[in-house]
């Protein structure tokens, strides 16, 4: 593992994590808006997607210092009829723009909602697709331990994850700032922020069931293939065990125990609570991510010499 | 159909003597660490007791001398995301190191580990075929220094005629993921692709 790698773990991760909240984030601002009206679910997402962008743009940043040349940078676009980097980074920057200028017209309240959404949806599919490419570009012929679609399946899992525990934590966050700054609309934005949260545990959970039906499927694979994708499990149950494991307790803990009592909380008035349990989700699973990511690059052994 | 160049490799009379991929790191001044030609060993069996003493059981081993095979379908140039890895008139894999961002996604791609990254250029560098050398009419620096006379070089469609299409050879992967340039002389005790009992004997060395 070089320092070339941790760049890429960083951009894939929080790449991954800003797609995954966008997303997550829609789908929250689209029910409130419906229950609380537009003014109540404005106050409660605006805030977040300034998180969501700078987190993308930290992310697109850290994929410079993968690059041996970055002052080259822009000619990675180049080969989109062949390439699926080219393809990852072309969406990745469209992603990137459309959200910028959505935040933007969001934040100053340009143009009318309706053209907004229209905007935050053309940036959804794009990002969708982002990881998509992302994906494909692990699936080379020469890298079997990499070459299966449960990469696909595992990285829009983590994109997911990320993505309702990472606006998990922001709508907390969020709820604490909005209340002190208009302590009139206390009430509505936590009654909001309690059904929100709700859903949000329950999507960690089912979210974490598919990694954890995941994982055996891919060890499966590794075990029952070629003399690579031996190699591969071989670094997995040796020098890499520790950071395997941490990950899935992690994600575990995180994702399924703390959810579980977040879910809990939603009911009881505890508030304070509320915050604690949904940050330490979110850090848990960011951190089972993390590891998750490193095995993966850690481990693929290629064929040939 | 377009002239594509390839090298031949004897396998059968090579003794591992390294002077090709010397000769290479020379001609072509790499730093450490970037080696466009390697020698690989690739090596089996064990010793066994028997009688109160030890005997060979299956004994083996091979040198293979791998640069890069300038692959008819090579997946360095259909991964590099700025065309900087492409073909030239003579089907000779190169790199334009003006358009190269250092990405390395061609090293993960090659099955032969020709792409090399070279830290202090940021950039892939990789065998040229001394495309230099042949301009002058010369031979490349690995089969003009080869003295068991292993290497040669030469429009890959006449290697075949002459030698056959010997390519999937332990440790190479199957031909079908790249369609190597190459041609190989298979050693005697030489294993194919997918039923190796051995494996890559090679030493680490830092040259």
């Amino acid at each position: 593992m070089n320092t070339q790698e941790w760049a890429l773990i960083i951009f894939t991760i929080l790449t991954e994590m800003s797609v995954g909240s966008f997303l997550v984030l829609g789908v929250v601002h689209f029910f409130v808006e419906r229950k609380a009206g537009l003014k109540e679910a404005d106050r409660m997402s605006d805030r977040v997607l300034i998180a969501i962008v700078v987190t993308l743009g930290l992310g697109m940043l850290a994929s410079l210092f993968h690059l041996g040349n970055p002052l080259n940078a822009y000619k990675a676009v180049t080969n989109v009829g062949q390439s699926w980097l080219s393809r990852e980074i072309l969406s990745g920057v469209i992603f990137t723009v459309l959200a910028l200028v959505f935040v933007a017209l969001q934040w100053f309240k340009i143009g009318s909602a309706r053209l907004r959404d229209v905007i935050a949806l053309v940036a959804a599919v794009v990002g969708v697709v982002f990881i998509y490419f992302q994906s494909r570009i692990y699936m080379l012929a020469t890298q079997p331990s990499w070459n299966t679609p449960l990469t696909t399946i595992t990285f829009y899992a983590s994109t997911l994850l990320l993505g309702v525990l990472a606006i998990g934590a922001a709508l907390v966050a969020n709820c604490a700032v909005v209340q002190r700054k208009n302590p009139d609309c206390a009430e509505t934005q936590s009654e909001m922020l309690r059904g929100a949260i709700r859903w949000i545990a329950i999507a960690s959970i089912i979210l974490v069931g598919i990694e954890i039906i995941v994982t055996p499927i891919y060890l499966a694979y590794l075990g029952t293939g070629s003399a690579a994708t031996q190699a591969t499990l071989a670094k997995m149950a040796g020098e890499y065990n520790l950071a395997f494991i941490f990950r899935m307790v992690l994600g575990f803990l995180g994702a399924v125990v703390l959810a579980a009592f977040l879910y809990q909380n939603t009911s009881g008035s505890g508030k304070k609570f509320l915050g604690s349990l949904a940050y330490g989700a979110f850090v848990l699973v960011l951190i089972a991510e993390v590891l998750a990511r490193f095995v993966f690059y850690a481990t693929h052994v290629g064929i040939g010499i | 159909m377009a002239k594509q160049l390839g090298f031949y490799f004897n396998s059968n009379i090579c003794v591992g003597c390294k002077a090709c991929q010397i000769a290479c790191k020379d001609k072509n001044d790499l730093p450490v660490g970037v080696i466009w030609r390697r020698v690989v060993e690739y090596g089996g069996g064990s010793w066994i007791p028997r009688d109160g003493i030890m005997v060979p059981q299956g004994m083996f081993g091979y040198f293979l001398s791998i640069s890069c095979n300038h692959c008819i379908e090579a997946p360095c140039v259909e991964v590099c995301p700025s065309g900087a890895m492409h073909k030239n008139e003579d089907g000779i894999v190169l790199v334009n190191k003006d358009n190269c961002i250092g990405c390395r996604y061609c090293e993960w791609a090659c099955p032969y580990g020709a792409p090399q990254f070279n830290e202090e250029a940021g950039v892939m560098t990789k065998c040229n075929f001394c495309i230099d050398l042949l301009e002058q009419g010369q031979q490349p620096a690995c089969v003009s220094s080869c003295p068991l006379r292993a290497l040669e070089f030469g429009e890959i469609e006449e290697l075949r005629a002459k030698y056959g299409t010997a390519v999937e050879i332990e440790p190479l992967p199957l031909a079908e993921i790249t369609q190597p340039a190459l041609v190989i002389g298979p050693h005697r005790h030489a294993q194919v692709t997918g039923t190796g009992t051995g494996r890559i004997l090679n030493l680490e060395e830092e040259i």
